[in-house]
């Protein structure tokens, strides 16, 4: 399994890509704690606070794909499932933030259907990605996975006194993801019936922050959206999209993007345009991966570790 | 909300949206083919392409009467870099149908499967590229 977490934002003199590499992933990666917009980091399965739950958030399956940046995305969605099934603590449920397909096709949403069915956790909650919706306006993800959902697919839910919220933002505008003014009152309502101590989870395709508008990754409508959230006190952002992790820290929102499980982009700006980016194959499940994260009773604070599929 | 009453009001606000925005687009001396084209183009093709940056694929502003491959800021596939070919409405209608049947061995796995969305976003295309 992996030996590596990729992100490290703690300024604590500790040569953590060192330390990692020597550690096989199941049970002892390291959890990063965000609390307060101050972040700390203890091993994964260490002494810690009373447990409350965890979820694995898996991103950008992309199912059909078959270029040459990954000719066998079935096999790393297996990877996935399998990496998933081997946790020492089994997550609750799994989210999995858009791009299910690569065409929308039946038979692409059948075979992301059966890999999945392999996980231990059979509560999965959807959000679509551009590729799930270009083709057919997601008529068929809709179909599948949007049943109870409002508009064009939004939702939310609470898990043991976490509010959870599953948006919409794929239709591109001038590039850039868009909510629209419909989900946006939705979410205003949604938000209202609940006290400023709830910690929220938002999951969504595209990022809710502007990680790099030139290739449009980032949504035009988010500002409204992060108003409703404001007065909470914890709130993390779940996005794909971007094939990559990266992390910011604003008050008391963390957003996050996890890694694909099929193929990873370029860094922002380090490429002429994104795009699948191919890297020698023995590389390639190193930069891709899960996100699995840890809600502590009490804390009001999630903890999120990235891991890729294999060490480099 | 039953699905029929989802699909119904969905349907409703996306009339009405499309009424006010063709009517705001008449009054702006924008043709109706260009605001249905301009709808079908961020529902269809934003996600991979912008007007005036490269994302996924190249930009497309000005593709309409361009030279296939000829965007010097993109990376095309060498099936597209040598098919050599001015796109036309004729040609962008068969690339938007079947990318792979006009130039096989290309990078784009999308298709757009109504032939009237392809004729508005071409209409789009070509009002961008002032042809």
């Amino acid at each position: 399994l992996s030996k590596r977490i990729i992100h490290d934002h703690n300024d604590d003199g500790i040569n953590r890509r060192g330390f990692l590499e020597c550690m096989a992933w199941a049970g002892t990666g390291v959890i990063w704690t965000v609390s307060g917009g101050i972040a700390s980091s203890r091993a994964f399965g260490a002494p810690g606070a009373k447990a409350g739950f965890t979820f694995v958030q898996i991103s950008d399956s992309h199912i059909g794909f078959n270029k040459p940046a990954n000719p066998d995305v079935v096999s790393t969605l297996q990877a996935t499932v399998d990496k998933i099934n081997a946790l020492p603590q089994q997550p609750d449920f799994i989210i999995h933030t858009g791009d299910l397909s690569h065409l929308s096709k039946a038979a692409e949403y059948d075979t992301m259907d059966q890999v999945l069915k392999g996980a231990n956790q059979k509560q999965i909650h959807y959000v679509p990605g551009e590729h799930d919706t270009a083709i057919d306006d997601g008529k068929q993800f809709l179909e599948r996975y949007g049943k109870g959902t409002q508009g064009r697919g939004w939702y939310s839910f609470d898990q043991k006194g976490v509010h959870f919220v599953g948006l919409v933002n794929v239709r591109a505008l001038e590039g850039l993801g868009k909510l629209g003014a419909d989900q946006l009152e939705w979410l205003e309502k949604d938000l209202k019936a609940k006290s400023s101590s709830t910690p929220v989870v938002v999951f969504a395709h595209i990022p809710l922050w502007a990680v790099y508008p030139e290739w449009g990754w980032g949504t035009e409508d988010s500002a409204q959206a992060l108003t409703y959230l404001k007065r909470f006190g914890s709130v993390t952002v779940l996005n794909g999209h971007i094939h990559q992790v990266m992390q910011k820290v604003e008050g008391n929102v963390t957003f996050h993007t996890a890694m694909s499980t099929a193929f990873p982009q370029p860094a922002p700006g380090s490429a002429p345009a994104p795009g699948p980016m191919k890297v020698p194959a023995e590389r390639l499940r190193s930069v891709i991966g899960v996100t699995n994260v840890q809600y502590v009773a009490g804390k009001h604070s999630l903890a999120v570790v990235d891991s890729p599929l294999a060490g480099e | 909300m039953s699905r029929n009453w989802r699909e119904q009001g969905r349907w409703a606000i996306r009339a009405t949206a499309a009424l006010i925005m063709t009517v705001v687009a008449l009054s702006a001396g924008q043709s109706a083919d260009f605001v249905r084209g301009k709808d079908v183009f961020e529902r269809r093709c934003g996600g991979c392409h912008g007007l005036d940056n490269d994302k996924e694929g190249p930009r497309l502003r000005s593709v309409f009467g361009r030279v296939s491959g000829s965007v010097s800021t993109f990376k095309y596939s060498d099936a597209v870099k040598n098919a050599h070919i001015t796109w036309n409405a004729e040609l962008i209608d068969k690339w938007l149908t079947d990318p792979d049947k006009l130039i096989p061995d290309n990078d784009m796995a999308f298709h757009v499967q109504k032939a009237d969305e392809r004729r508005d976003v071409i209409a789009y295309l070509k009002e961008l590229a002032g042809k």
